[in-house]
């Protein structure tokens, strides 16, 4: 069953970077699908997920610039297995640390591939694309964590009420 | 018959270790066979809904208006294409004098894109043929404004376009008026830009840039940007020249291969 939910995610990144990348692109600033969904499966699943959730990101990640796929792969299942093991091994569950640990991971991926794109100008597109970029998908990233830690959901909805 | 499984799940951990490593030893090292085997399964499965989705949605779109643009361009082109048949005969009788061989002759092939890498810019797209339609790496690739990039990787169905956007794809140009060499590059920060320009040349602003035949890849003459600001250049030996692409790279949707006629 989890299986199937890991593919339709692979699914919905080819879709994002199809069509939907396109549409939600403001001025240039994307949000990162391919870091953010596999720092979630990382933070939230066991390490051998998160390595296989990785390698299936990169590679569909990667068949817009073939050559940029050893740089995926490499960035996403290494920052994968740290941030797996960090919060793991060091019990950091709490909903700050698990945000400290998205934003390195989107950091380390963005840096990565705009390096390994061109290092022509990176203090330009850190500042102009990434740091934008980063922020964009943060908010994202901290929706997820609002619905699936139950901070914000109909239960808890219909309690206030 | 159930020791596999077994061994699999009791060292699943080592297991995915070992094989992320393979794998990316086998990305890294052996890339040209691996990565379009990849690339190729993550098209048929994941992408390839999608990218007909699209064609099919951008064909229903652009039909109406492509056809009364279609009919413009005929027009004009069949007047152009007299002019030039009686330019080319010219050219090719002052060629003869000087003894140059006469320049190769192109066809195109027409594709659609339909993946657009951008990673804050586009540099990047995937378009809907590949070698079983005649793409090989290298071929230039135009659209109806100039030249948009160069054939990067191919699949059998699908191949990816490096655009002139991507900054590892310098391409040598030549103002056509003053028929000057220099480099064109992209630089996130600068935008696309005229490099190695001797600070004496002749150049002014809405000079075209077209390619220099230079390297091997384009062919020579196909547009690329124009001349959009001439920076002054104090005590500098190169001229700092700011360009403005022919080609809208966030809007690129019919593109052409230009592929070698063999006829």
């Amino acid at each position: 069953m989890r299986l199937i939910l890991y593919i339709f995610l692979l699914f919905l990144l080819a879709f994002y970077n199809t069509i939907l990348g396109e549409l939600m692109s403001i001025a240039g600033i994307s949000i990162d699908l391919a870091g953010l969904m596999v720092a979630l499966v990382a933070l939230y699943r066991g390490e051998a997920t998160a390595i296989w959730f990785a390698i299936g990101a990169a590679i569909v990640t990667a068949t817009s610039r073939l050559d940029l796929m050893p740089y995926e792969m490499a960035t996403l299942i290494g920052m994968s297995i740290v941030i797996n093991l960090i919060c793991n091994r060091m019990n950091f569950y709490s909903q700050a640390s698990r945000m400290i640990m998205l934003i390195i991971f989107l950091l380390v991926h963005n840096i990565v591939i705009t390096a390994a794109i061109s290092t022509d100008a990176i203090f330009f597109a850190l500042f102009r694309f990434i740091l934008p970029g980063i922020f964009y998908s943060i908010i994202f990233g901290w929706l997820y964590f609002v619905v699936h830690d139950g901070l914000f959901g109909f239960q808890r909805a219909g309690s206030v009420s | 018959m159930a020791l596999f499984p077994t061994i699999f799940r009791k060292n699943r951990r080592n297991f995915s270790y070992l094989s992320a490593i393979i794998l990316l030893f086998l990305v890294s090292f052996s890339g040209g066979e691996v990565r379009p085997f990849l690339g190729y399964l993550s098209t048929t499965i994941f992408y390839s809904p999608f990218y007909r989705f699209k064609t099919n949605i951008e064909d229903l779109k652009s039909t109406a208006e492509e056809n009364r643009r279609l009919k413009n361009q005929l027009a004009e082109s069949a007047l152009q294409l007299s002019l030039l048949n009686e330019t080319r005969r010219e050219n090719q009788r002052l060629r003869e004098l000087i003894g140059f061989a006469p320049p190769k002759d192109f066809r195109l092939i027409p594709v659609k894109v339909v993946s657009l890498l951008q990673h804050f810019y586009p540099i990047s797209a995937v378009v809907n043929k590949g070698s079983e339609d005649g793409l090989y790496e290298n071929q230039a690739v135009v659209n109806r404004y100039g030249l948009v990039g160069k054939i990067k990787e191919v699949m059998p169905r699908y191949a990816t376009v490096q655009l002139l956007t991507d900054p590892s794809n310098p391409v040598s140009g030549r103002v056509a008026q003053s028929r000057q060499i220099g480099i064109v590059k992209f630089s996130p920060e600068r935008g696309m830009y005229l490099d190695n320009l001797p600070a004496d040349a002749d150049i002014k602003k809405g000079d075209l840039i077209t390619s220099s035949g230079l390297g091997g890849i384009y062919p020579p003459g196909l547009a690329i940007a124009v001349v959009d600001t001439i920076y002054p250049n104090a005590g500098e030996i190169l001229k700092n020249v700011r360009l403005r692409p022919t080609a809208d790279f966030f809007e690129i949707d019919e593109l052409y291969v230009l592929t070698e006629d063999k006829r």
